[in-house]
């Protein structure tokens, strides 16, 4: 069963055609990456697959089948615009957000006990929410997306104001959802995080799907037939098969001619008497793909 | 259902268990305590009890006899000393021994004219103290029977009728007219308070962006529907304090004057008044609603919300017009125009015998409203929803781009 299939969407505000023929599933136990520059229809995406907008056309299915009142019960959404009620202590607003995800009052006190330890907050429960820092409001917000457990978590930007700490306790947390077989998706800019932890992405732009696939796919498919390589002893200065060699921090990395192949490299470099630690196939980071993808369709869009 | 019940109480509890509500809810009472209380004390120290006098050179009270009243602290039964010597009188008068002396002449029976000397006019109470005891002493000499006798002494009682027997009202009932005023600015103090709250509930989740969060828990319908009630229940329970101190008031306010304590609302009235406020009180919560929906900022929404205000009680400014010509153009204007019908309504019915079939159109017209106001509200509320830094326009509202 998939969690959320989409079948060719498309949705326009005026003149702007935000979603344009977009789709895609998400599937049980995966972290999604939902990714594009700003404006692509990331937002507007998400709107329409939890009913707050409808699409002008195409099919979207959530928890299998249209979106229902009570499969509201079963989905967590932190929104990119967040907020909590300001002016209540922080249990109280986090009890009444969690009783209108369809749980009893004290169910939803004990989970939240739990949760306000793990996340540091517990001593804070009686302050009102105004008070309290940013970052801790933040993981107010992570708490309240969670606490009912959802089968299916929609999350913008969950590590905006978490330090490092946080933001490894949070990755945990997710990958601990994503475990126990709920689906994720993840919509966010911070390409690292997504490479840590997303199994499989969808890159839009324009409202367009542009890359859609598992994460290892995607790097393959933009990969270089170039070689990174660490050396114990000295390199020597040229290679057959290799048109230049750099040093970047104690490694090298070889850019391949045409014709060569990386195996060739290799028994080239064990002849030659290297010693190597460390030889592997570059793949480029998710962030040069993002920028080389989108700089593309740039170019494509003003020709 | 169940969510719904949930908003309510929610937007239930966050006002009425809060110090500013209860301060809000006592102000007014206390208010009302306060100024009685000066009035009470400041009638009290007002009272001159020192004794009044009398000269009655015809020997008309001669042997007159004094009756035991029920007197009050505010009515004390005042001594009246008969003089011989107008000079004597002039000058216990002068020395403040008396507070005011009467000269009843000879002609008194023809002229049914008498003088009453003071330096500060007697209380009112004083003189029909002794308008009472020239009365029985006066009678005394007729040997009249006992029931003509009393008659005599209650005085006259005008009751007005309606032509049609629909309405009547007792001269000492004098304040019933009072009664829809009354009921119009607790109508007015109440929805602005629930309207308040409402508007207050409604822009807040936009400002701080907990709309997205609660509508996907919540359909907007669900929503909207919990914060109303929520909302009006706020307004409703400061109304039911009210009244119950309204009703301990009269309880003990008929321990000093008796005229309280027969007061009765009549039930056509009472009915009437809750077939007119209970549709203006849904139509005005669901606009304020909907200016919230549409509305991006607190400040502005109350800005808005000071024109209905306005609006509202444009009836009290005309209030002395409305009630001398209740059936004029304007007054009948302003009872069919949904904001100031309600407590125009209210005034002309309790100056004129409004048709029964006048009363029925305007409740249903309102009832019209109120329904009118509910949709536009709700379409102001799925539209406005997610805007969050632009205002909606009329225009959109009623256009075609609505999010179905």
């Amino acid at each position: 069963m998939t969690i959320i299939n989409v079948t060719d969407i498309s949705k326009r505000f005026g003149n702007t055609q935000a979603v344009d023929h977009l789709s895609f599933e998400v599937n049980p136990g995966e972290i999604f990456g939902l990714l594009g520059p700003n404006g692509a229809g990331k937002t507007t995406s998400i709107r329409m697959i939890l009913n707050i907008f409808q699409p002008d056309s195409g099919k979207i299915s959530v928890l299998d089948g249209p979106m229902t009142e009570e499969k509201k019960n079963h989905i967590g959404y932190l929104p990119e615009e967040r907020g909590l009620y300001q002016d209540i202590p922080l249990e109280r607003c986090l009890v009444f957000l969690a009783t209108l995800k369809g749980m009893e009052e004290h169910t939803a006190k004990a989970e939240l006990e739990d949760y306000l330890k793990r996340f540091d907050l517990y001593e804070f429960r009686d302050k009102k929410v105004k008070e309290l820092s940013k970052g801790m409001q933040q993981k107010a917000q992570l708490i309240s997306t969670l606490v009912h457990d959802p089968q299916l978590v929609i999350i913008d930007e969950p590590f905006t104001s978490l330090d490092p700490v946080n933001t490894e306790m949070v990755k945990d947390l997710l990958e601990q959802k994503r475990d126990e077989g709920k689906a994720i998706i993840m919509s966010t800019h911070q390409m690292n995080q997504v490479e840590e932890l997303c199994d499989r992405i969808l890159l839009i732009d324009h409202g367009q799907r542009v890359l859609y696939g598992t994460l290892q796919e995607i790097q393959n498919k933009f990969a270089s037939r170039d070689i990174l390589v660490t050396p114990l002893n000295t390199m020597p200065e040229s290679i057959k098969g290799v048109r230049e060699i750099k040093k970047l921090n104690g490694r090298y990395f070889l850019a391949l001619e045409e014709e060569a192949e990386p195996n060739q490299i290799l028994k080239s470099l064990i002849n030659a008497g290297v010693e190597l630690t460390e030889f592997e196939i570059a793949v480029p980071p998710l962030n040069e793909i993002f920028i080389q993808v989108v700089k593309k369709q740039e170019a494509v869009k003003h020709d | 259902m169940t969510k719904i019940w949930k908003i309510i109480k929610y937007e239930y509890t966050r006002h009425v268990f809060q110090k500013r509500f209860l301060f809000s809810l006592l102000s007014l009472p206390v208010f009302v305590l306060v100024m009685v209380g000066v009035a009470f004390i400041a009638a009290f120290f007002s009272i001159d009890t020192s004794p009044v006098g009398y000269m009655d050179p015809g020997g008309m009270l001669e042997n007159a006899v004094r009756e035991e009243m029920d007197d009050s602290i505010f009515d004390p039964q005042i001594e009246f000393l008969p003089y011989q010597d107008l000079a004597q009188a002039e000058a216990d008068l002068q020395a403040g021994d008396i507070q005011a002396y009467y000269i009843l002449p000879e002609s008194y029976e023809q002229a049914l004219q008498v003088e009453l000397v003071f330096y500060d006019e007697p209380a009112g109470e004083i003189q029909s103290q002794f308008n009472d005891f020239l009365t029985d002493n006066l009678t005394l000499h007729d040997n009249l029977d006992p029931q003509i006798e009393a008659r005599l002494e209650d005085g006259s009682l005008i009751t007005m009728k309606a032509v049609d027997g629909s309405r009547e009202m007792r001269q000492d009932q004098w304040f019933v007219v009072l009664i829809p005023i009354i009921a119009g600015i607790m109508f007015f103090v109440v929805i602005m308070t629930s309207g308040g709250y409402l508007l207050q509930a409604v822009v807040e989740e936009k400002e701080n962006r907990t709309m997205e969060i609660v509508i996907t828990s919540v359909s907007p319908n669900q929503l909207m529907t919990g914060k109303i009630i929520g909302n009006i229940a706020v307004g409703l329970t400061q109304l039911v304090a009210w009244l119950i101190f309204a009703w301990i008031g009269l309880k003990v306010g008929g321990q000093f004057w008796p005229v309280l304590q027969d007061f009765s609302l009549p039930a056509n009235y009472v009915a009437v008044l809750l077939l007119v406020l209970l549709p203006s009180f849904v139509m005005i919560a669901a606009l304020m609603a909907a200016i919230g929906a549409t509305m991006t900022e607190l400040r502005e929404a109350q800005q808005v919300q000071g024109l209905f205000s306005l609006t509202i009680m444009v009836p009290y400014y005309l209030s002395s017009s409305l009630m001398m010509n209740p059936n004029s153009p304007l007054a009948i204007g302003l009872s069919y125009f949904p904001l100031t019908a309600p407590v125009t309504i209210l005034m002309r019915f309790s100056s004129t015998v409004i048709p029964v079939w006048q009363i029925a159109i305007h409740i249903l017209l309102l009832i019209a409203f109120a329904a009118a106001a509910i949709w536009f509200s709700g379409r102001a509320f799925r539209m406005g929803m997610l805007r969050y830094g632009k205002k909606l326009s009329l225009k959109e509202i009623f256009g075609k781009g609505v999010e179905k």
